[in-house]
């Protein structure tokens, strides 16, 4: 708890023209008993700064309240010694730039959140960073183009790497293949794809060790602090690293299941990969009767683009089918080819492949879907290809029908396996028979994901990494590349996203980057992003923990593990620093130095709430500090004006706001609660994947209560507003504040 | 299932379209139908230049020259302009177009001559030599007082020649057409003609499709011009041969003559024309349609036919007998070369273009639905 409080009122940027700042001072003076109060004209100025630095450096304050812009800008300016408690209040962008100027109640607005950064600076305590001893070695898992990238860039920029590859040598798919794509000008030709250079250059590398053969047969600990068994044939290695990138890159859709296309029906259907194989290790030929095709027909988009297989495009079937068409016109230059396709995608510079194979008199390309493939002359195949251009189905022979199939990641769905087991133990375990054939139906549906593990992690939420709808190991598609919902592990290449190798490498580079980001943070005992440098992290009260494991559960980054108990075990540099923890705890066990279910139901309750005959009612806002606090800001930046009566805080995430603040604000005789978070949903925008989505599954717990205690439902609201949504949010303010003039007064107002 | 369409591409005839004009055939359509939703003649029911775009690359000739929607295409390059990829859809129609005529020519060795440069002279030499022989051994009466063509190509025997001429280009353009309406029919693409013929006539006479063509204004106003000055002329030409073979008319006309004054007025209107139609495809230097040896047969001869006219004309006026008859001989051949080679040259589309519009009931698109054939893949 601090005591000698400094309360420094910025007057500049039209603050002093709306709020009147000299009556804030003394209102400071007056009720929040500051060691030092004063008012300032251009605060963010030397003089100004220095006035803040001089008051900490005597021992005069030992927390600074600055109560001018929005804490998002002017942060180098207001930066002080971390152990110095500073707090900001937006009187600029929230109070002066979108009130009426002059006003009693922008006045009192000003007042209240000066109130709540005092209660808040009083609160906070000073930040101790958690440094431990780390590791910055990087494991890098997988030994294809993007492991491979990925190592040396690691090595390069000085870091040591441990390279674990399942087969026996380096290369994965990129090393099997006879040429590559034409990543380079002319962009016409299939260039020579040597992995010889880059896998001597790793294998030689003094700062990378690379296993062969090898698999992860263990991972436990936390970024900087990974302990990883690899497992050889018969020997074990341990080794602690900082940071994991997961780079298995893909294998190609399960082709059996295009009996449709022929596939498995003839041995003259093959699939564009065993093309490819066939390519690199001789001539193509008809499986069948060993004899080169005269023609060939290619199946673009086979089970891709199609929800009965992979919904998704994997961005190279295209381009993989044009080498194959150079191959064939290298090995029989009188060979007809036909490409069947939805679109030819083929972006970027890439599509003077299309151009270029197009332009050859025997290659026929048409737009079609292909309705059967079957017997047709002699031994030839007939391909029938419905919705060309051409008018009617058309019926086409070729000696090679060649299925140009997607790319499915190589990754481990964690969750999935996590549940399997659950159930498994379950379903001989369970005391009624109904729970036991419950479970063992839930096996049934998940036992696809028996024995796929990658790395194997001890994580109590799963010994892999989450998976999107798709497969896809990836965390947030919209902002953060690379990012997986494992802290300290990225995903690089096509594990990641479809891609091909020239993107891979791209990819690999960012996500080493990221990795060596992660290992720097955790040596410095700061949070990665989105929080990068918060040095704050949840603090939990064991002694009241009832083993409920909501917060071991809800955490999307599976920070915590349990011990037998079931109590939850932090392991502090997986933490994001979300908060979703302490929202979910009923006991209120967790909080941070900075940030607590006491320090922000303190704030709440440091807003003055009007009698009711006053007829002036309170909001409270409390805003998702990612997205809707910033649009608030915005909003206030272009002086779009709302309405005076509510008292906006801003939250980590919505799934850090505990249930007891509602409660609090409501017996305090706040008239509603708006909560702003974040969209939710399969395409979410949740810097912590699903905290807007649990706040919702929270409050409608809470609404029961609401209508116990005979208050309206409506008084409790969850909206979701994008960073881009300034121009909306004033309404959506304006609109609940209105609502809540319309159902009336809190009657527990004055209790 | 509906009929299946056995395809079997023929490389040759795509080699065969390219070296017809269409030279980026291959490059680089993607099938995305911005040059069908971009004419404004494509019928909804069956909108092209896509669909024959494909036809040409698969190599599938009887789908491609059986098809009368190459007819429909009036050439103004609306597709060209937008096409995405320049892959000229508007040039792969002219192209197959040219072989269209090439292919269903009757007798087929006319169409091969007519196409190809290197049969240029034969084509020039057919006449020269007949007209030469007319001017040397032809039994002429009594020599005029003035100046007269006459005096040199006496006009029953130019009359013979020409009513000939006609009379056989009418049976080739009836046998060529016939070839042409049964590859319609094996395609499924013909329908009845007579119903349709009339407003083919209105379409082809007030030149309605030729002005829906956003690209080309001028080549719309040339084309007008030329197409009613050469009808005019053509229909003062039969009448003033009907009438001096049976007797009612003696030619020169006098200048007076209504009929040689509207003669003189055509004559003026198809130069016009001509001139515009040639100052256009020499502006537009190939942006829009590539120019090929069979589009400068044709337009040349056409030219070339009503400027010897009226320079003939102004030199009988002026009596200037050195080259006076040189003139009109160049004439007589170009006029010749016109007729004869109808069936098989470029000119032919004023037949079949006519016809494969009284087939066609669509008269391009509604105003509302342009736009909407990028939806029709499928």
């Amino acid at each position: 708890m601090v005591s000698q409080l400094g309360v420094y009122i910025c007057s500049g940027c039209g603050i002093g023209d709306a709020v009147d700042t000299a009556k804030l001072a003394a209102f400071a003076e007056r009720e929040l008993k500051p060691a030092s109060c004063h008012v300032h004209p251009f605060l963010c100025g030397r003089e100004g700064v220095g006035l803040i630095k001089g008051d900490l450096a005597s021992g005069a304050v030992e927390a600074a309240v600055i109560a001018a812009c929005t804490a998002r800008v002017k942060t180098r300016e207001f930066d002080f010694d971390h152990k110095a408690v500073s707090e900001r209040v937006n009187l600029r962008e929230q109070v002066a730039w979108c009130q009426k100027p002059g006003d009693e109640e922008t006045q009192a607005m000003a007042e209240d959140y000066l109130r709540m950064g005092c209660v808040k600076a009083r609160k906070t305590e000073p930040m101790e960073p958690l440094v431990e001893e780390i590791s910055r070695k990087v494991l890098v898992v997988g030994g294809g183009i993007s492991g491979l990238t990925a190592a040396l860039a690691g090595a390069e920029a000085g870091y040591e790497v441990v390279l674990v590859e399942k087969q026996a040598r380096l290369g994965g798919f990129m090393g099997t293949v006879k040429k590559s794509l034409p990543h380079r000008p002319p962009y016409t030709e299939p260039v020579a794809a040597s992995l010889a250079d880059i896998i001597l250059a790793v294998s030689k590398h003094p700062r990378i060790e690379v296993f062969t053969s090898a698999l992860i047969g263990k991972l436990e600990g936390q970024p900087g602090m990974f302990d990883v068994s690899i497992v050889m044939d018969g020997r074990e290695a341990t080794t602690r690293v900082g940071a994991v990138i997961l780079a298995t890159g893909w294998k190609p859709y399960n082709a059996s299941r295009l009996t449709r296309l022929g596939y498995g029906v003839s041995p003259d259907v093959i699939t564009g990969v065993e093309l490819e194989r066939m390519a690199a290790a001789g001539p193509i030929v008809r499986p069948s009767n060993g004899q080169g095709p005269k023609s060939v027909l290619f199946v673009q988009c086979a089970g891709s683009r199609d929800k009965e297989h992979l919904a998704y495009c994997s961005s190279v079937c295209c381009l993989a089918t044009l080498k194959h068409v150079s191959y064939i016109r290298e090995q029989n230059p009188d060979t007809k080819v036909y490409v069947v396709y939805k679109d030819m995608r083929t972006p970027g510079l890439y599509e003077q492949f299309t151009d270029a194979a197009q332009a050859h008199p025997l290659n026929f390309f048409t737009f079609g879907e292909v309705a059967g493939v079957e017997k047709g002359n002699g031994d030839r195949l007939a391909v029938t290809v419905r919705g060309s251009v051409l008018g009617e189905p058309i019926r086409v022979e070729a000696d090679l029908v060649v299925l140009a199939t997607g790319m499915v990641p190589n990754a481990a769905d964690g969750e999935a396996i996590r549940a399997l087991k659950d159930a498994e133990v379950k379903s001989v375990n369970a005391e009624s028979e109904n729970q036991r054939a419950e479970a063992a139906r839930t096996v049934e549906t998940l036992k696809e994901h028996r024995g796929t593990q990658i790395l194997n992690l001890t994580y109590r939420q799963g010994p892999d990494l989450p998976v999107l709808s798709q497969g896809f190991p990836d965390s947030h598609f919209v902002c953060f590349p690379y990012e997986t919902r494992r802290t300290g592990i990225y995903a690089a290449g096509a594990v990641r996203a479809p891609m091909d190798s020239a993107q891979a490498e791209q990819d690999a580079w960012g996500a080493m980057m990221k990795a060596i980001q992660s290992v720097e943070m955790a040596a410095h005992g700061q949070a990665v992003h989105p929080r990068a440098g918060d040095l704050s992290y949840p603090i939990f009260q064991l002694q009241r923990c009832t083993q409920c494991k909501r917060c071991t559960e809800e955490c999307p980054f599976g920070s915590l593990d349990e011990d037998e108990k079931g109590t939850p075990k932090l392991n502090v540099n997986r933490c994001r620093r979300c908060g979703i923890c302490m929202g979910a705890c009923p006991e209120r066990i967790v909080s941070f130095k900075n940030y607590s279910v006491d320090l922000v139901a303190s704030m709440i309750k440091a807003i003055e709430v009007p009698e009711e005959d006053e007829e002036k009612p309170r909001v409270l806002v409390l805003a998702c500090e990612n997205d809707a606090y910033p649009a608030l800001d915005a909003a206030g930046q272009r002086r779009l004006q709302y309405d005076a009566s509510v008292r906006i805080i801003p939250v980590r995430c919505l799934g850090s706001v505990n249930i007891v603040w509602i409660a609090d604000a409501l017996s305090r005789g706040i008239d509603g609660i708006l909560l702003l978070g974040c969209k939710m949903g399969e395409d979410y925008q949740c810097h912590f994947v699903k905290g807007s989505e649990l706040a919702k599954k929270r409050l409608e717990n809470v609404s029961e209560t609401l209508q116990r205690l005979q208050l309206e439902p409506e008084r409790l609201q969850l909206a979701e507003v994008s960073i881009n949504e300034w121009g909306s949010a004033p309404a959506l303010l304006n609109s609940f504040v209105e609502k809540m003039r319309e159902i009336g007064p809190n009657p527990y107002k004055g209790f | 299932m509906p009929s299946v369409l056995q395809v079997e591409p023929n490389p040759s005839f795509t080699r065969n379209v390219i070296a017809a004009g269409a030279g980026d055939l291959k490059k680089c359509c993607l099938e995305c139908g911005v040059c069908t939703a971009a004419c404004d003649l494509a019928p909804e029911e069956a909108p092209f230049p896509r669909q024959q775009m494909i036809y040409a690359q698969w190599g599938l000739e009887e789908k491609a020259l059986g098809d009368p929607a190459i007819w429909l295409c009036h050439g103004c390059g609306d597709c060209t302009a937008q096409c995405p990829k320049g892959a000229r859809p508007g040039d792969v129609m002219a192209a197959l177009r040219r072989e269209a005529i090439k292919a269903y020519a009757f007798p087929r060795f006319m169409g091969e001559l007519v196409a190809k440069p290197q049969g240029l002279l034969a084509l020039l030499a057919l006449p020269a030599l007949i007209f030469a022989a007319i001017a040397l051994w032809a039994p002429r009466g009594n020599p005029a007082p003035q100046l007269e063509f006459a005096n040199m190509f006496p006009i029953p025997t130019l009359e013979a020649l020409f009513f000939t001429v006609s009379g056989l280009v009418v049976v080739m353009f009836i046998l060529s057409l016939r070839r042409m309406l049964a590859a319609w029919s094996r395609g499924g693409k013909r329908s009845g003609i007579l119903p349709g013929l009339l407003p083919a006539f209105r379409a082809v006479v007030t030149h309605e499709r030729f002005a829906q063509c956003r690209q080309g204004r001028r080549r719309y106003l040339g084309h007008f011009l030329t197409f009613w000055g050469f009808t005019g002329l053509a229909l003062m030409g039969t009448t003033v041969g009907v009438g001096t073979m049976l007797g009612v008319m003696r030619t020169p006309l006098p200048l007076g003559s209504p009929f040689k004054l509207s003669a003189n007025v055509c004559a003026v209107v198809i130069l016009a024309g001509a001139v515009i139609l040639l100052a256009d495809r020499f502006r537009d230097a190939g942006k829009l349609q590539h120019s090929t040896y069979f589009d400068w047969f044709f337009v040349l001869t056409l030219a070339g036919v009503a400027f010897t006219g009226v320079l003939s004309e102004l030199l009988r006026l002026g009596q200037i007998a050195q080259v006076m008859y040189g003139v009109y001989f160049v004439h007589l051949v170009l006029i010749f070369a016109l007729f004869l080679y109808a069936p098989y040259s470029k000119f032919a589309h004023l037949l079949y273009r006519t016809v494969a519009m009284a087939c066609s009931n669509g008269s391009g698109k509604s105003a509302t639905s342009q736009g909407s054939t990028f939806a029709e893949r499928g």
